[in-house]
């Protein structure tokens, strides 16, 4: 079918209300942060749910500016998943195009069988995946150096990243300790990583990881204890 | 060991591992939780689980030590966060993606229709103003010319024209909806909306198409006079979980206050019976950004002001809202509830 034939209905009735939407996005969230009233809580993710799923419907029907919508409540977090994944931020905005992209093209076949969360979080997970495979083929062409220990790490970690406080010496030695840290992290299997990053950077629980990763919740959680005792032997040293 | 009884109770850990009665002591009990105190400091544990690591290290030693250096660990770990994109990446990254937006296009109707005939209904679903379109189209032979369709006779007359006409896309033929009028004498009403050419369809509010064209115009009209009138006349219909649905979404979704509060007025009646309208009521309450949308809101849930999700609500609006009419009244509704606990 014609692009032009999808963009119609777009171009003629395609309107995606958005009454004062930050200002309501902003209470949402602001209520969640301060009240901790789990009824309010409850009701803010159930809101959060229906609002998707209008706009999942809306965008299925080809209308673009819902599906921009639905992009702008999740792009932060996969975007921050995506950078921390895979280290540069050229390689985070690649796998963020292709990752909303690809979304796009398919949300047609969004069965409203999981969240749209963990629908797109599974097409990110994937991307990245592939891209830690990538990587850790062609590792060997890294700019790697090894530390007092023995250890590698990646010399681009070295690099000040213009974020620097008032204290040098703490930031100096945080950055030392994320340089550790993320050499940790690249000894672990693509799978491992991915799982202990859901879990420990994004605060996902297990069950979720589960779902995104195609597994089972007790894999995911022996897939984490294998992670974790992985980067306790290689930062053993550090404690 | 075996890994899947990293999360098995202690009980059954043991009969797996071939223990017997006097080795489900210290050694096995040991194991057990130090396999399981990374699940123990994520938060992963089970209610019982915890509770019997929690036991077991108030009284062993090592592993009391184990979770302190576990713990010591994550705390190390939490040290290095995960930084949040800059918002000038964020920036970029979306104006990559409008542009490649831009270019991309969705999965087609046909390639949908070949390998997933649920999902092309659900797309029909969508087009019953369509689909009276159509039928019109087919009858006037092409001819970009006014037509007038006068009451369910019309209908008969033309109910066999839908198959010579599937092939035209989905609500493309539709081009808005330019009046709605009602004739307070026949209580017929008029709908005048652009096709290839304007069109116009009179019936009574029970005529299927006017509804139909009714529910398209509440959810896609620009002219914001159109919606409410189009609002208001579904509101007479609100038994009909449909329109209920288009009016939710209207009182949602809608930027004129006027729409909304017409929205909320038809909903009314159901709060107490419809949770779907109540949630929606009280979504409208916490966030809508007219002060007369959530005061009528909040007038309008006053009958199910004892349902717990209300309560809740309530209780968040009486410790802390912009306005303090809604706070005073959200605080006066709840002293006059019967004390839970």
């Amino acid at each position: 079918m014609p692009a032009s034939v999808w963009a119609m209905p777009l171009a003629v009735g395609g309107r995606v209300p958005s009454k004062a939407k930050g200002e309501r996005a902003e209470r949402v969230s602001g209520s969640h942060s301060e009240n901790q009233d789990p009824a309010r809580g409850r009701m803010a993710a159930q809101e959060r749910r229906i609002d998707d799923t209008m706009l999942i419907r809306e965008a299925q029907r080809g209308n673009r500016a819902a599906f921009e919508e639905l992009v702008r409540n999740y792009d932060q977090a996969v975007l921050r998943l995506a950078l921390h994944l895979t280290g540069t931020e050229h390689d985070a905005q690649d796998v963020y195009q292709d990752a909303f992209l690809k979304a796009y093209k398919n949300i047609g076949n969004f069965r409203f069988e999981c969240s749209f969360y963990t629908w797109i979080y599974r097409i990110v997970t994937n991307l990245c995946l592939d891209h830690l495979r990538k990587r850790n083929v062609r590792k060997e062409d890294a700019p790697v150096a090894k530390d007092a220990s023995g250890g590698e790490y990646d010399l681009l970690d070295q690099v000040a990243d213009g974020r620097a406080g008032a204290n040098p010496e703490r930031d100096l030695m945080r950055r030392q300790l994320g340089a550790r840290i993320s050499g940790a992290l690249e000894k672990l299997t693509p799978r491992e990583r991915m799982v202990f990053e859901l879990k420990h950077y994004h605060g996902l629980k297990l069950r979720t990881v589960g779902e995104i990763l195609h597994t089972t919740e007790e894999t995911a959680k022996n897939t984490l204890f294998r992670a974790t005792q992985k980067l306790r032997g290689a930062l053993s040293d550090m404690r | 060991m075996n890994p899947e009884s990293r999360v098995l109770s202690p009980e059954r850990f043991a009969r797996d591992s071939g223990l017997g009665a006097h080795d489900q002591g210290a050694t096995m009990k040991c194991e057990w939780v130090r396999e399981n105190i990374v699940l123990q400091v994520y938060g992963e544990l089970a209610d019982d689980a915890r509770h019997e690591l929690e036991q077991h290290v108030s009284r062993c030693a090592d592993c009391a030590a184990e979770l302190k250096a576990e713990q010591d660990f994550h705390a190390l770990l939490s040290q290095d966060r995960a930084a949040d994109p800059t918002p000038n990446l964020l920036a970029a990254s979306r104006m990559r993606l409008q542009e490649g937006l831009e270019t991309a296009v969705q999965g087609s109707v046909w390639s949908r229709l070949a390998f997933d005939p649920a999902n092309w209904l659900r797309q029909i679903r969508f087009a019953p103003a369509l689909a009276s379109a159509i039928l019109i189209l087919g009858f006037a032979g092409g001819v970009g010319a006014t037509y007038k369709f006068y009451g369910p006779h019309t209908e008969t007359a033309t109910s066999g024209g839908t198959t010579g006409t599937a092939q035209v896309p989905t609500e493309a033929s539709i081009n808005g909806i330019s009046s709605i009028t009602q004739d307070p004498n026949t209580n017929q009403i008029s709908i005048k909306y652009n096709a290839v050419s304007t069109q116009e369809y009179q019936g009574p509010l029970n005529d299927q198409k006017v509804q139909q064209l009714l529910l398209y115009a509440a959810r896609n009209n620009y002219n914001s006079g159109v919606r409410v009138d189009s609002v208001g006349l579904l509101a007479q219909r609100s038994s009909d979980q449909q329109v209920r649905e288009a009016l939710m979404y209207a009182l949602a979704n809608d930027t004129n206050p006027g729409v909304r509060l017409k929205s909320l007025d038809a909903l009314g009646n159901y709060v107490k019976d419809d949770t779907n309208v109540r949630d929606a009521v009280l979504r409208a309450l916490v966030n809508d950004g007219n002060s007369g949308v959530r005061i009528e809101a909040l007038r309008l849930i006053e009958p199910v002001k004892a349902d717990g999700s209300v309560r809740g609500v309530l209780m968040a609006l009486s410790a802390k809202d912009s306005s303090q009419y809604i706070k005073s009244q959200a605080r006066t509704m709840l002293a006059q509830l019967p004390e839970i606990d």
